[in-house]
C-alpha cells in the first residue's frame, strides 16, 4: 500500500521494537529448542510407542471435537443467519461467551458438571472442546451466510427448487469455504489445546502440549520435551500453511447485501425449531459457567461462603489476584503498543515490511507452551538469567497476545483511504498532525479492542505461565491448577471460586471496553 | 468538537500507559523481596531478647513437598536463636519439586529444598541444584544414608520404608490370608483389591515401582506389572487419594483393602485414633518394603547461603529430628534422636528392605517410567 508516510524514515524506527522483541523472546528460544533437541540422541523417542500414542490421541480427539463443533454450530448458524427473533443480540453474546473464557476455566467447569467417572476420559475433553469452539464457529459461518443475497434463494425457489435442493445446490457450495476455514481453525485450536487437557485429561489422555509440560516439569525429561515441542511446531506450522492457503483463495470480501436475509419467524414449525436450537445452544453456553459459581458456594453439599472468604483473606491468594491484574495491565499495554507499531509499519511501508506480518504470527504458531519452555531453557545463564525476572511473565503474555492485537488493528489501518491523509496534508497539516487527526482517530477503537483482547489473554494465560510463573508470583490460572491438584474439598472449592473470579474478570474486561468503544462510535456517528 | 474527542482518546491512552508504567515500576520494586511479603507480616518481635547475627532480618524460604507438615511452631526456636525467619513454601510432589529446581538451577525459587529422596537424588545432583555443605551434625547422621551423598551435596534428614499396607479387619472378616509378598498380589485371591499411587507423579508410587524392579529384576518387572494390571490394580495420581480415598483401612470410605503406603502408616492409624482401637486396624507386609532416604539441600544461587547452612544444621539437630516421627511419620536420620514409644511399638522397620543402586536408578529412570506408562496407563 502506498501512503503519504512512505517517504518518512520514521517507519523504519516503528518496526524496530516489535522485531527486537520477537527475535529475542520468540525466535531465539525456538531456535534453541530445535538446535538442542536435534543434538540429543533422544530422537529415538519419536519411535517409542508412548509418543506415537500421544500424537494419535491428539489428532483423533481434534478431529472428533471439530465434527462435534460443526454439528452444533451449523444448525445454530442456520437460525441466526435466516431469522430475526427476540433477544437476538443477547443470545449471540451469550453464545460467544465460551470462547472468551480462559481455557482452564472451561476445564474446571466440565470437571464440575460431568460425573466422576467421565473425568479423565476422551469424551470429557471432546465435550469441553466443543463447548469452547461452537459459538465462534457459528458466528464465522453466520457472517458468511448473511452475505448470500436473499434474492439468490428467491430465484432458486421461483425456478422450482425445494428447500432441501436449495440448501444442497446453492447454500452449501457458497458456505463450504467458510465451513472448511472454520473447521481448520477449530482443529488447530483443539490440536494445541492445553489448559482444558491439563484439567480434564489424565496420564492416559495426554495431548502433545500437555506431554511437553509433563516431560519438562514432572518427569524432568527436558530433552524429550524439547523434541516434542519441535515436533509440535512443525505440525502447527504445516497446519497453518494449509489454513492460510485455504483462506487465501477465499470469497472476495463482498459487502453485506442491502436486503437482510433475516426474516421474522412465521410458521409454528419455524418457531419451534428456532426456539429449540437457540435455547439448547444458550443453555449449553451458560450452564457450565453457572456450575462453577454454584460449586464455589457449595462444599460437601452444604451452602457456605468459606471458599470465597478464604479467597479474599488468604495472603497467598490475594497476592495472586493482584499479580494477575498487574501483569494483565502490563501485558495489555505492551501488546497494544507492539501491535500498533507493527501494524503501522506494515500498513505504511511498501512491501519491505510485510515480513513483520508473518513475524508477529509466530507466537501463535509456536504455541504458548513451547514459548514458555523455550524461554526458560534459553535465558538461564548470566547475564541473561531472566528466569526469576518479574518482567518475564507479562512479557510472555504480551507476546502471546501480540498476533491477535496486531490483527485487530491492521485491517482497520489498511482500510483508511490515503485520500483522507492527502487532504489533510494539502490543508497544511504536518505528517504528525495528520496521523493524530486521521489515522489515530480511526484506529482508536480497534486499538481499544486490541487492548481488551490482550488483557483477557493475559488474565487467562496458562501455557507459558505454567513454565515461567515463579513461587510467590503465581497468576490465577496457575493457582487454580495447584489448588485442584491438592486433595480436599475446601481447596477444590477455592479453586472453583477462583475460576468464577477469572470468568468474571474476563467478562468485565470485554464488557467495559466493548461498551466504551460502542458509545464512542455511537457519538461519532451522531457528530 | 473533533479536537475534544481526540484529546479524550489521547488522555485515555495516556492514563492506561501511565498506569501500566506505574504498575511496572511497583512490581520491579517488589521484585527483590516479593517472595518475603507474607513472611514479614508474621515477624516475631523477640529479636530484642537475642543477639541477631545479621544486621538485617533475613527470611529463608524452605521449599518442600505438599505433605510436609512438621509441628506448627517448630521453627520458632530457630528464629529465636538466629534471628532468621523461615517461610515454608509447598510446591507439589517431590518429583515436581526436583524437576522445577533443575530448570531453575542457579537461580532458585527458594533457599533450602526439603524432600529429595534417594530415587530422585541423582537427578538433583546431575542438574547441579545444590551447594554442598557439611553440617555440624554430620557425624550423628545415619551412616548408610550418608554414603549416598559422599560429597555432601545434600544432607540426609530422615528415612522410611514404602510397603504394601492392608486392612486387617477386611481380611479377618473374610477369613482370607493377607498378601505377604509382591508376587502374591498377582493371585486371583487379591483381584481388584490393590490401589497404587502412580510412580509418575508420586514418590511412594515411584518407590513401589522400584521395589518391583529390585524384586523381579530389569527383565521381569514389566511382566509383573502386566499381571498386576490384569488383576485389576487401580492406579491413582497421588498417595493421598490412594490412602485416604480408595483404601478401606484408613479414615476414608474406599473399598480396596490393599494399598501402597509407608511402613509407618500403622502407627499413624493408632496414634491418631480416638478412641484407640485394641489392635492396629492396618498392617504392613514386611517383604514388600523399599527403603526411602530423604535429603535437604541448600539451593545453589541462594542469596543467603550462610543462613541456609544454619537452617540445615537446625533441620538435622535433635529438636527438629525428634519432631519428625509423629508429624511426618518417618525415622529421624539423626541417630541420637529419641523415638516416641508408641511409634516404636506400632511401626515396622524391615531388616533387609529392597534397595536399588542410585546410579542404576539415575541411568534408567526415564526409560522405566516410559515403559511403565506404556504398560499400565495407556
Amino acid at each position: 500500500m502506498t501512503t503519504i508516510y512512505n517517504r518518512s524514515q520514521a517507519i523504519y524506527w516503528l518496526a524496530i521494537a516489535p522485531i527486537v522483541a520477537i527475535v529475542i523472546f520468540v525466535i531465539a528460544p525456538v531456535f534453541n529448542i530445535f538446535v538442542s533437541s536435534l543434538q540429543f540422541e533422544s530422537l529415538n523417542l519419536l519411535r517409542t510407542e508412548a509418543i506415537r500414542n500421544v500424537v494419535w490421541f491428539t489428532t483423533w480427539q481434534s478431529l472428533v471435537s471439530t465434527a462435534f463443533t460443526l454439528v452444533i454450530a451449523l444448525p445454530l448458524a442456520f437460525v441466526t443467519a435466516n431469522f430475526k427473533f427476540k433477544a437476538q443480540r443477547l443470545t449471540t453474546s451469550l453464545i460467544s461467551l465460551p470462547f472468551i473464557l480462559p481455557s482452564i476455566v472451561v476445564g474446571v467447569a466440565f470437571l464440575q458438571i460431568l460425573p466422576n467417572n467421565f473425568h479423565r476420559t476422551a469424551f470429557a475433553l471432546i465435550l469441553a472442546h466443543t463447548y469452547f469452539n461452537f459459538g465462534f464457529t457459528s458466528r464465522l459461518i453466520t457472517a458468511r451466510w448473511l452475505q448470500i443475497h436473499p434474492h439468490l434463494d428467491d430465484a432458486a425457489r421461483t425456478l422450482g427448487a425445494s428447500p432441501f435442493k436449495l440448501f444442497i445446490t446453492l447454500t452449501m457450495p457458497l458456505l463450504s469455504k467458510a465451513i472448511t476455514n472454520a473447521a481448520l481453525i477449530v482443529f488447530t485450536l483443539c490440536f494445541t489445546s492445553y489448559g482444558v487437557v491439563r484439567v480434564l485429561g489424565g496420564p492416559s489422555r495426554s495431548t502433545l502440549e500437555t506431554e511437553i509440560y509433563f516431560r519438562a516439569m514432572q518427569l524432568g525429561d527436558v530433552s524429550g520435551a524439547m523434541l516434542l515441542s519441535a515436533l509440535q511446531i512443525v505440525i502447527i506450522v504445516s497446519l497453518f500453511f494449509v489454513t492460510t492457503r485455504a483462506s487465501r483463495n477465499k470469497f472476495k470480501q463482498s459487502t453485506k447485501p442491502t436486503i437482510s436475509r433475516q426474516k421474522s419467524l412465521q410458521t409454528r414449525k419455524q418457531k419451534v425449531i428456532a426456539a429449540t436450537i437457540i435455547s439448547i445452544a444458550t443453555l449449553f453456553a451458560i450452564v457450565p459457567v453457572l456450575a462453577i459459581a454454584f460449586k464455589s458456594i457449595n462444599t460437601n453439599s452444604r451452602f457456605t461462603t468459606t471458599a470465597w472468604r478464604t479467597v479474599f483473606t488468604s495472603p497467598e491468594i490475594t497476592q495472586s489476584i493482584t499479580k494477575t491484574l498487574i501483569y494483565a495491565v502490563i501485558a495489555m499495554s505492551l501488546a497494544t503498543l507492539l501491535g500498533l507499531l507493527s501494524a503501522c509499519s506494515v500498513a505504511y511501508s511498501n512491501n519491505n515490511f510485510h515480513f513483520i506480518s508473518g513475524l508477529t504470527t509466530l507466537p501463535i504458531v509456536i504455541s504458548a507452551v513451547s514459548l514458555g519452555l523455550g524461554i526458560i531453557i534459553t535465558f538461564d545463564t548470566q547475564p541473561f538469567d531472566w528466569r526469576g525476572a518479574q518482567f518475564m511473565l507479562p512479557l510472555a503474555h504480551a507476546l502471546v497476545a501480540l498476533p491477535l492485537a496486531m490483527r485487530v488493528i491492521l485491517p482497520v489501518l489498511q482500510a483508511i483511504p490515503d485520500s483522507l491523509r492527502q487532504a489533510s496534508s494539502v490543508l497544511g497539516a504536518s505528517p504528525r498532525q495528520t496521523w493524530l487527526n486521521i489515522d489515530f482517530k480511526i484506529i482508536r477503537r480497534a486499538a481499544i479492542s486490541a487492548a481488551a483482547i490482550s488483557a483477557t489473554v493475559s488474565i487467562g494465560e496458562f501455557g507459558a505461565s505454567s513454565f515461567l510463573a515463579r513461587r510467590g508470583a503465581e497468576t490465577l490460572p496457575i493457582m487454580i491448577s495447584r489448588l485442584l491438584s491438592r486433595p480436599g474439598d475446601s481447596l477444590q472449592s477455592q479453586a472453583f471460586a477462583l475460576a468464577t473470579l477469572l470468568a468474571i474478570f474476563s467478562l468485565i474486561v470485554i464488557f467495559v471496553i466493548d461498551s466504551f468503544a460502542n458509545t464512542k462510535s455511537a457519538r461519532d456517528s451522531h457528530a | 468538537m473533533n479536537l475534544t474527542k481526540t484529546k479524550k482518546a489521547t488522555k485515555l491512552f495516556a492514563i492506561i500507559f501511565a498506569a501500566s508504567l506505574l504498575a511496572g515500576a511497583c512490581s520491579n520494586n517488589q521484585s527483590t523481596d516479593s517472595d518475603d511479603t507474607s513472611g514479614q507480616t508474621e515477624t516475631p518481635t523477640d529479636d530484642s531478647t537475642t543477639e541477631s547475627k545479621t544486621s538485617e532480618k533475613v527470611t529463608l524460604t524452605l521449599l518442600a513437598y505438599d505433605s510436609f507438615t512438621p509441628s506448627p511452631n517448630i521453627f520458632d526456636d530457630f528464629t529465636a536463636q538466629t534471628g532468621i525467619n523461615v517461610e515454608i513454601s509447598l510446591g507439589g510432589d517431590a518429583g515436581e519439586l526436583v524437576t522445577k529446581a533443575g530448570l531453575t538451577s542457579g537461580n532458585p525459587e527458594a533457599d533450602v529444598l526439603w524432600g529429595v529422596d534417594n530415587t530422585l537424588l541423582s537427578r538433583a545432583t546431575s542438574k547441579n541444584i545444590f551447594t554442598p555443605y557439611a553440617t555440624k551434625n554430620l557425624a550423628d547422621l545415619d551412616e548408610s544414608a550418608r554414603k549416598l551423598v559422599p560429597n555432601n551435596e545434600a544432607t540426609p534428614v530422615d528415612t522410611g520404608d514404602v510397603c504394601i499396607n492392608y486392612d486387617v479387619n477386611w481380611f479377618k472378616q473374610r477369613n482370607l490370608a493377607p498378601p505377604l509378598t509382591l508376587r502374591a498380589l498377582t493371585s486371583s485371591n487379591y483381584a481388584n483389591l490393590l490401589v497404587v499411587p502412580s510412580p509418575v507423579s508420586s514418590s511412594p508410587g515411584l518407590a513401589f515401582m522400584l521395589a518391583t524392579i529390585a524384586e523381579f529384576g530389569q527383565d521381569g518387572w514389566d511382566e509383573y506389572w502386566k499381571s498386576l494390571k490384569q488383576n485389576g490394580t487401580l492406579i491413582v495420581s497421588d498417595w493421598t487419594t490412594a490412602y485416604y480415598t480408595e483404601f478401606s483401612g484408613s479414615s476414608g470410605k474406599g473399598d480396596r483393602p490393599i494399598v501402597v503406603s509407608y511402613g509407618s502408616s500403622p502407627p499413624a492409624e493408632m496414634i491418631f485414633a480416638n478412641p484407640r482401637p485394641a489392635t492396629a486396624p492396618t498392617a504392613v507386609a514386611a517383604l514388600t518394603c523399599f527403603r526411602q532416604v530423604e535429603f535437604a539441600g541448600i539451593l545453589r544461587g541462594t542469596k543467603h547461603e550462610r543462613e541456609a547452612q544454619l537452617l540445615i544444621d537446625y533441620l538435622t539437630d535433635i529438636k527438629f529430628q525428634e519432631d519428625l516421627p509423629l508429624t511426618l511419620f518417618v525415622y529421624p536420620a539423626n541417630t541420637k534422636a529419641n523415638l516416641p514409644e508408641d511409634f516404636v511399638k506400632y511401626s515396622l522397620r524391615p531388616e533387609s528392605p529392597l534397595q536399588l543402586d542410585p546410579d542404576l536408578i539415575s541411568n534408567n529412570l526415564l526409560f522405566w517410567l516410559d515403559e511403565f506408562t506404556n504398560i499400565v496407563l495407556r
